[in-house]
């Protein structure tokens, strides 16, 4: 019993190289947890509803948007096009992230739970579809569908293109934070999903840390503002504040800034119009003492990604341990 | 024939470290290749406990398990790829068809694509669900539902089954269609660990029981080996004719006969003598020759009490159920 064999050496692993589109292919493309889902999620009309609702209410906003500025804009030679296509692609995008606020907790707080709830948990434990296929197979389907309303709203989108003054840069960085978002957010409401024991509970934890993760950082943000504001104050003051202080307060406020997606969209954008940089730039340091003249900054949407990418990967991990381990 | 499964001291307490309880004591019991094997038990004895613990989705406290030689602690996936788990609930998605439902679980199972449509095929015949095959899996019946998750635990054509109640909460009829597969499959070779708090439908189909009771392994053996060791007073019961003093001469008789004990008037059948036998066949046969040669007494029947599973459960469990 439990004897091992020892005669046959374990067949040599191919390399990680060799290896990886087949990984790819079990956990995405031949995973019987994605075919399953997506085919329940497109049966009937649910699907449909929810993405026609989701176009119409994209383009009444946009339409308002437009006319309202096309019409109360007072320049002398008529409405900016170039600032319209602007603003309606940032309205879009603004938009587009508070929908993947609200639908992709909704979509992935119930994938686990769910599974409890109808007692399907244990059965598909003991099949041989390992933990991380199931975790995997769950967040992608979900996260298929809201990736599908990201994807469907483009064309809304490039309605900013024909007004011109939207450059591709814009594009691509504003649909990366969209991504990263949708997939940390998924990723984290699917973790409490294996975490809590009803949908109801998950869905409510997974919306507060949506809210908190967005709306909440905003107001962290406001509270930090002053005291920025009070040290840097300093510099009319009396006592000019330490460098290193300074330094250190301005990292800490724009990292705050850069892990709120609107923030960062916005900041981004000012980074790019004012800086004319997406990646790297500097200001110079706002008070004496320092043996730098410059402080180096990044575009906060170079620390938003990675930061929940890396979200995403740890709420993922854990959700895989979480279904891999036994009950105690 | 060797052990197919083989459980070591297998204990499991719930709760913390602070207050727990016992749902399992110290199970050790092997089971062999083929064998229809009873796990009989009240409801809250630790039949479900031991069979979480077996399909590797539950924890030991202590102890060890084997099923087809892999470790239940180290190698969970041998272990599940040898055994198909049917639980005391359905677990089925309203939203799914009946062939679908059997198709995903096959996929779970790593059954290859091409091969997917001939089993879910075949295990719809076997289960007598073909013509229910492009139905949602929410509009079958209890039996239905039942027959379709005993053919999703044979997804993966596995040589152990563990049924968890699986007649329970079905009408009489569906009890006697899962009754008949489990005939069925055990011809096919599987062996079949299944649990049960009813002893009348576990009776006829086992070849071994084993009788737990608090957690407690009272008792396991084979289904003859069973009721002798359990009985071994066989109870005889015998009518003859003539008035009160024919009774008392055959009570006489009997009272010097070895091995009867317990010789009784039944209240309920007046004219009518019980006694306890403790020999086997060739002995009570001797009995009754006796009784008629060399006493002279004019019997008219003379019958061995069955010994149903019933009595057996209740002699096995008295005393600890209060
Ligand atoms: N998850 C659990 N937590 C705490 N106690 C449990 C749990 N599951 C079962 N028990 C207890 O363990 C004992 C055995 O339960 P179970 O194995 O379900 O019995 P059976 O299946 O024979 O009816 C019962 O007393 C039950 O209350
Ligand atoms: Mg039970």
């Amino acid at each position: 019993m439990g004897s091992t064999a020892t005669g046959a050496r374990p067949a040599k692993r191919p390399r990680l190289w060799k290896r990886l589109p087949g990984a790819f292919s079990r956990q995405l493309l031949d995973n019987p947890v994605v075919r399953k889902e997506l085919r329940g999620r497109m049966r009937g009309r649910r699907a449909f509803v929810v993405l026609t609702a989701y176009l119409l209410f994209l383009s009444c906003f946009t339409s308002v948007l437009y006319y309202t500025y096309a019409t109360s804009a007072e320049q002398p030679y008529g409405p900016d096009s170039y600032l319209i296509g602007k603003i309606v692609f940032g309205g879009v995008v603004g938009a587009q992230i508070l929908l993947v606020i609200f639908i992709t907790p909704a979509f992935t707080a119930g994938t686990i739970s769910g599974e409890r709830e109808r007692q399907t948990y244990d059965l598909l434990r003991t099949t041989l579809l390992s933990a991380s296929r199931l975790v995997t197979g769950k967040l992608a389907s979900a996260l298929s569908y809201v990736v599908l309303l990201i994807v469907a709203a483009v064309p809304l989108e490039s309605m900013a293109f024909l007004l011109g003054g939207v450059a591709l840069e814009e594009v691509v960085i504003s649909q990366l934070i969209l991504l990263v978002t949708a997939v940390a957010l998924g990723a984290v409401s699917t973790y409490l999903s294996s975490r809590m024991r009803t949908t109801l509970t998950a869905t409510v934890i997974s919306y507060a840390f949506a809210f908190l993760s967005t709306a909440g950082l905003p107001l962290l943000f406001m509270i930090f503002l002053p005291i920025l504001g009070f040290v840097s104050g300093g510099l009319y003051g009396v006592q000019e504040p330490h460098w290193l202080v300074v330094v250190t307060l301005i990292y800490i406020g724009g990292f705050l800034l850069a892990i709120n997606p609107f923030s960062a969209l916005i900041a981004s954008e000012l980074v790019l119009v004012e800086e004319q940089t997406v990646f790297f730039f500097s200001v110079a340091m706002p008070v004496s003492g320092s043996p730098y003249s410059q402080i180096w900054l990044v575009s906060p949407w170079l620390i938003y990604v990675p930061f929940f990418a890396l979200v995403a990967l740890l709420a993922y991990w854990l959700t895989v341990r979480r279904v891999r381990r036994r009950q105690r | 024939m060797s052990a197919i499964i083989e459980m070591r001291g297998l204990s499991k307490a719930y709760g913390n470290r602070r207050e727990s309880r016992l749902a399992v004591k110290d199970l050790t019991l092997s089971i062999k290749q083929g064998a229809v094997f009873g796990f009989i038990g009240p409801n809250g004895a630790g039949k479900t406990t031991t069979m979480r613990m077996l399909t590797t989705l539950l924890e030991p406290t202590s102890g060890e398990a084997w099923v087809a030689g892999c470790s239940v602690a180290k190698d969970p996936r041998g272990v599940r790829r040898a055994i198909g788990y049917m639980p005391d609930y359905f677990g089925v998605y309203d939203d799914m068809k009946v062939w679908e439902y059997l198709d995903f679980f096959a996929a779970c199972y790593d059954v290859p694509a091409e091969e997917r449509v001939g089993t879910t095929g075949d295990l719809l015949e076997l289960v007598d669900l073909s013509h229910r095959r492009d139905d949602f899996v929410d509009s079958l019946s209890r039996g239905m539902k039942q027959r379709l998750c005993l053919a999703r635990s044979l997804a993966h054509d596995p040589t152990v089954l563990i049924l968890d109640e699986p007649a329970s909460g079905l009408d009489p009829r569906a009890r006697i269609e899962i009754r008949e597969l489990l005939r069925e499959l055990c011809s096919m070779g599987k062996t079949i660990f299944f649990s049960s708090h009813i002893l009348s439908e576990v009776a006829d189909i086992c070849t071994h029981i084993g009788v737990i009771e608090d957690g407690r392994l009272v008792a396991a053996g084979n289904m003859e080996e069973m009721q002798r060791r359990l009985r071994p007073q066989r109870a005889v019961r015998m009518r003859l004719l003539g008035e009160a003093e024919a009774r008392q001469a055959a009570k006489e008789a009997l009272f010097h006969l070895e091995g009867v004990t317990d010789i009784q008037d039944p209240p309920d059948a007046p004219g009518e003598i019980v006694f306890d036998f403790g020999g086997d066949d060739a002995n009570l046969s001797a009995v009754l020759t006796t009784l008629v040669t060399d006493h002279g007494l004019r019997i008219v029947s003379f019958s061995e009490e069955s010994s149903g599973l019933e009595d057996v459960f209740l002699q096995v469990t008295q005393g600890i159920v209060s």
